[in-house]
């Protein structure tokens, strides 16, 4: 019997995973751009940020705009993008196969689910 | 299990935003699209035969105007696009530099072809290769932006070609490329900003209204606008009806033969035409057939020599020249 991968907990939240596939995607962001991306509040997205800093899987640096005022711009680290491809290796081992799918068809789950 | 779903599902969907984040800022659509419309429409107005009558002078007038309008343009979009990017504390993602830059290399492109064609030909092809050129840029800028942007580009290449294939003249192929630049790119945004295109059935229906949005106009101004200034009725005109023969006089820069200045073949007219005089002489304006008036510079009358064959007759030897002279005006 094959042990079932392990989820890594700082990414396996919602929000952090968008912030990574986001970011995995774009390469990186501002504050304000993944804000109006994800639809978080300030307080909920710099939580969130700050964990990912924290953990060394996002890096950032301060640029000043022409206008003066500075904005701090958000990237994956090495770490933080080694970090996401092994958690979507994993989740995607999680997932059921079409054999799996198949099978729970020719045989309903002998366990009644009591919420029905 | 279904949250792991849902959590792919959730990945896959912000790699995509995060993949296809490239925007096209308002100020952009517009700008290009009055700059492209207007070279289009004015440039004749500005770089002609009466004003460079050389071929080389011309095609360096035209190819230093055409460097300055889109460089300056290249150079004002870039910067009003990062001072609106900093204003709302974003970024200008990797792909859309990248994307700009091989938008300014089609714009280099499209201003050395229409340079070239002065001494290489292929001149009659001009407005269709910017229609092309315009429909990559729009395609490039969609691959990182929203598939319908994708579409539009295709469409606007598609159109392109389907001008030159159709025989359409300079005059409504001039009109075709400008209302793809000055309806098309402004008609782009708006329509990607309100369109839901996650169905291809929505998509097809967008891209259709894109299509008469920007062929319609176009085919108004030509009908529309006059290629050349009607004679006044005091003009004096020449009538030349079908039948009459005239002679033609080939001018040849060559180095290897040379023309006789008298010597000319005669040519038979096969079509009632009438050109204006000014001064006793003709001034360049002719029609066909009591039809609309043209004007040589406008380019519609078609000249390509596509064969040149040496040939033994009775032992003698000659050159046989075969070409095509035609009107592209209707």
């Amino acid at each position: 019997m094959t042990a079932l991968p392990v989820l890594d907990p700082l990414l396996h939240q919602p929000v952090r995973t968008q912030i990574a596939a986001y970011l995995a995607g774009r390469g990186e962001a501002t504050f304000a751009e993944m804000k109006r991306t994800l639809g978080v509040t300030d307080g909920n997205l710099d939580a969130h940020l700050t964990k990912l800093l924290d953990a060394g899987y996002l890096e950032c640096r301060k640029e000043t705009s022409t206008a003066g005022r500075p904005q701090t711009v958000f990237f994956l680290a090495p770490m933080g993008r080694k970090a996401f491809a092994t958690y979507v290796a994993n989740l995607s081992a999680l997932l059921p196969t079409k054999a799996d799918a198949q099978s729970s068809l020719a045989s309903p789950d002998p366990i009644p689910n009591p919420t029905h | 299990m279904r949250s792991h779903v849902e959590q792919i599902q959730s990945i896959q969907a912000m790699l995509a935003a995060g993949h296809r984040c490239v925007e096209l800022e308002r100020h952009s659509l517009l700008l290009w699209g009055l700059v492209g419309g207007g070279l289009c429409a004015f440039t004749d107005l500005a770089i002609n035969p009466d004003r460079f009558p050389d071929n080389t002078q011309r095609a360096i007038a035209l190819f230093l105007w055409l460097a300055v309008w889109l460089g300056g343009m290249s150079w004002l979009d870039h910067r009003l696009t990062r001072q609106a990017r900093q204003a709302r504390e974003e970024t200008l993602p990797f792909a859309q530099a990248q994307i700009t830059r091989a938008w300014w290399m089609l714009l280099a492109l499209g201003t050395l072809s229409t340079f070239a064609m002065f001494f290489h030909g292929g001149g009659d092809m001009i407005y269709a290769l910017w229609t092309v050129l315009l429909g990559l840029g729009i395609f490039f800028f969609g691959l990182f932006s929203r598939p319908l942007i994708e579409w539009i580009g295709l469409a606007a290449i598609l159109l392109g070609i389907a001008g030159l294939a159709s025989g359409l003249s300079m005059n409504g192929a001039r009109w075709l490329t400008a209302s793809s630049f000055a309806i098309g790119l402004p008609f782009a945004g708006w329509l990607s900003a309100r369109t839901d295109d996650s169905h291809a059935g929505r998509r097809i229906l967008a891209v259709a209204l894109w299509l008469a949005v920007v062929i319609t106009p176009a085919l108004a101004a030509t009908r529309l606008v006059p290629t050349a200034s009607v004679p006044t009725p005091t003009t004096a005109t020449l009538n030349l009806p079908a039948g009459t023969i005239l002679p033609l006089h080939i001018d040849m820069n060559s180095t290897l033969v040379t023309i006789s200045p008298e010597s000319s073949v005669p040519v038979r007219v096969t079509r009632n035409t009438e050109i204006a005089l000014t001064d006793g002489q003709p001034d360049g304006r002719y029609r066909f057939d009591q039809g609309s008036w043209h004007a040589i510079k406008d380019g519609v009358l078609y000249l390509r020599i596509d064969r040149i064959r040496p040939k033994l007759d009775a032992g003698k030897p000659e050159i046989r020249m075969h070409g095509d002279f035609a009107f592209k005006g209707e």
